[in-house]
């Protein structure tokens, strides 16, 4: 019996290592488990999606190899070191936050092995790098674009920000978004403070309504976004709650309820509601209708899809698939079709310059409502 | 007397195999490989400090992550290059003081482990009062603090944006050279009389007190040593993935560190060290249950997330079955492959 286990388990083992010789192999950072799983989820089916949609180049067939990275910075690097040396990849697909995207980054860059980052939008993910590039945009405008909407479209004067001072991403979105809202003329009533993995926000909010704002600014992931809010309908909120892309979740309005109704988000210029698509969104959002039916896509799953569209394209125009070839056709791309817009490097920029979308819970549903041209 | 020159000679030729392995390995192995192997170090080095906490000494500390990013931002924040520290501090201006200051990576390892043994030194005061599952939480408590101070001392840590970047000086020169230093000192502490004294303060406090034994002084030594391995770990391990923020030291950082611990077994220097081994390796070679596996004309599609359910159920196995783990708290020793000389004469003069 002992012997029987024995024998199917090196079965196994060398089944596993058997792979078709012909494929070109891109690797992925997912982050199928953990504190981010599920953004990560939406964003691997989207490259899945891709893949099916998009599944051979240069006659050889094109295989994605996922390795989970339980959200952590040490298990990126080592599975982006695992995906290069094991796996032989010629291209990687960053994970889900710019931390472990940045853990990832560093061995890539070492290994000269492409990178493209999917939603990490944090500014020091592609700083100095030759081998890394993000399908997203970053930080610095998202703020901008944010302050800009609030100041200008919506009129609103005062602003207060609840910030999670333990996440990298909250921290310079929300220093981005003050910084361009003093500018405009603003005031912020209220600066205020959270832990990641907090739960009561009473506090923070009965502060912040003393200070009667006419808009809350929240950079927050969702664990912590959907709390805030509820608590603040709880209390009797009268501004307008806004957060950044981190809080576009199509399960929004069941989970939140009522709290969410008005709710205002930035995202990646994609949502299933967008009223005027570009041929690609509208081709990702049939192809992902009839691949998940009754399973909503997102702008992460957008993202995950455009990562690999990228790559896809760069290894089109190189004619040749080795990770030095994608990555100098990778910085020559120009105006290439994504759901998210037309994407765009140069040697001097390897952040894309993209349209910001505003999304709203209207009437219980999600609505894109804006688009923000950079 | 002849068993000690036989041991130091096999001692020295493990010791010269090792260094042909290190010698041998960078030009034969791929990265993925190195990377591993230098893992398996660095998590060695991280058990051994907290064995000697918890395993020898018998104090339940769960703080051994707080430690670890002490030494990871000492190292890290002396071996940047002022080009870096100017580009990274995106938020608030970098201290000035810290702006220039810069030291070669070895210093940097052994401030390191200084500065996370002043702060173990610190802490252990107030809290090694405390025994059992309140120092748990107590030493809990102060990790997080730590943590949080460096959330907060943007100036000085670059808060919760962390630090990239890194210089890497990691090899496995380095790595296992800290490594076999720990693992000397380890031997020769436990050998000593030190080491006995530990062993008395863990296993029955008052006896030890009642034998003249200064429990207190000796439980805040055995504290500010192991933070000290924790403070060098954690630099190396900062160093080699080039990359830290503050939420790398969370408790479930602790949690993988403890573990080691108790599988290889509590009180154990062999079973730490084969703890380390095993679940370092075995966390990434279970990742063959993610992939696509194909027998046959059958494809069992790969499940993401499979290994942490099989790793888990390893772990459950080992509790379940063997619950003073691995090794006990017995000790490697060459007396194993050699039969004893005494009994051999003993039972020979039986016979006659």
């Amino acid at each position: 019996m002992k012997r029987c286990f024995l024998a199917l388990c090196v079965v196994l083992v060398a089944a596993g290592v058997s792979f078709g010789a012909d494929t070109i192999k891109i690797g992925v950072v997912a982050t199928v488990t953990g504190q981010n799983a599920f953004g990560g989820q939406l964003e691997l089916e989207g490259m899945q999606l891709a893949n099916k949609l998009y599944p051979e180049a240069l006659g050889k067939k094109i295989e994605l190899v996922p390795v989970d990275n339980k959200s952590d910075k040490v298990e990126s690097a080592t599975a982006a070191t695992r995906l290069i040396e094991s796996d032989k990849v010629s291209a990687l697909i960053g994970p889900y936050a710019s931390g472990p995207t940045m853990a990832a980054g560093e061995v890539a860059e070492k290994a000269g092995v492409p990178m493209m980052a999917t939603a990490a939008t944090n500014p020091l993910v592609t700083e100095g790098k030759k081998y890394v590039y993000r399908a997203c945009f970053i930080d610095p405008f998202q703020g901008e674009a944010a302050a800009n909407y609030v100041f200008n479209v919506l009129g609103y004067k005062k602003a207060a920000v609840l910030t999670d001072v333990a996440s990298d991403y909250g921290v310079g979105l929300a220093n981005f978004f003050k910084a361009n809202f003093t500018k405009l003329g603003g005031e912020i009533v209220s600066d205020m403070k959270y832990q990641s993995g907090d739960t009561d926000f009473m506090a923070q909010l009965t502060e912040i309504i003393n200070q009667g704002p006419d808009v809350l600014f929240i950079p927050a992931y969702f664990a912590e976004g959907a709390v805030i809010l509820k608590q603040g309908s709880e209390l009797g909120a009268k501004f307008r709650f806004m957060g950044g892309d981190a809080m576009d979740n199509p399960d929004i309005v069941t989970l939140g309820g009522e709290a969410v109704e008005g709710f205002l988000h930035s995202a990646f210029a994609y949502d299933p509601s967008m009223p005027e698509m570009n041929a690609e969104a509208k081709a990702f959002t049939e192809a992902w209708n009839k691949e998940y039916p009754g399973k909503a896509p997102n702008a992460n799953a957008a993202m995950g899809y455009d990562a690999y569209i990228l790559i896809y394209q760069a290894i089109l125009r190189a004619g040749k698939s080795d990770p030095q070839s994608i990555r100098d056709e990778l910085e020559k791309s120009t105006n290439v079709p994504t759901v998210t817009g037309l994407t765009s490097f140069s040697a001097q920029s390897h952040d894309p310059v993209k349209d910001l979308g505003i999304v709203e819970i209207r009437n219980g549903k999600k609505s894109y409502i804006y688009t923000i041209k950079p | 007397m002849k068993t000690a020159v036989r041991n130091a000679f096999l001692n020295l030729l493990i010791l010269g195999a090792l260094l042909g392995f290190l010698w041998w390995a960078p030009a034969n192995l791929d990265n993925y490989k190195l990377r591993i192997i230098n893992l398996i170090a660095i998590n060695a080095i991280l058990g051994l400090s907290l064995n000697l906490i918890y395993g020898m000494t018998g104090m339940f500390s769960l703080g051994h992550a707080g430690f670890m990013a002490v030494g990871a931002y000492v190292s890290s924040l002396l071996i940047l290059t002022v080009e870096q520290k100017n580009t990274m501090w995106i938020l608030e201006p970098i201290a000035p003081w810290l702006l220039h200051l810069q030291t070669p990576f070895v210093v940097s390892l052994v401030l390191a482990g200084l500065a996370a043994a002043l702060v173990g030194w610190v802490i252990a005061w107030p809290v090694l009062r405390l025994g059992g599952d309140y120092l748990g939480i107590a030493t809990l408590g102060f990790a997080e603090i730590i943590r949080i101070l460096i959330v907060n001392l943007t100036p000085y840590t670059n808060g919760s944006l962390g630090l990239k970047g890194i210089p890497a000086h990691t090899d496995l020169w380095m790595t296992y050279g800290c490594f076999v230093v720990v693992l000397a000192f380890m031997v020769r502490l436990m050998k000593s009389n030190f080491g006995n004294v530990l062993r008395a303060v863990r296993d029955d406090e008052i006896a030890a007190r009642t034998m003249g034994v200064d429990t207190f002084k000796v439980r805040v030594l055995a504290f500010t040593i192991g933070s000290f391995g924790a403070g060098m770990g954690g630099a190396l391990m900062g160093n080699l993935i080039t990359t830290i923020d503050p939420k790398m030291f969370t408790i479930t950082q602790t949690y993988s560190v403890l573990m080691i611990v108790v599988v290889g077994g509590l009180g154990s220097i062999t079973g730490t060290v084969i703890g380390s081994v095993l679940i370092t390796v075995m966390l990434e070679w279970l990742r063959f249950v993610e992939s696509p596996i194909r027998m046959g004309a059958f494809v069992v599609p790969g499940v993401p997330g499979m290994r942490m359910v099989l790793f888990s159920v390893l772990l459950i196995a080992v509790i379940i079955f063997r619950r003073e783990g691995i090794m006990g708290t017995r000790e490697f020793s060459w007396d194993w492959f050699f039969p004893k000389p005494a009994k051999t004469t003993q039972t020979k003069e039986a016979r006659e």
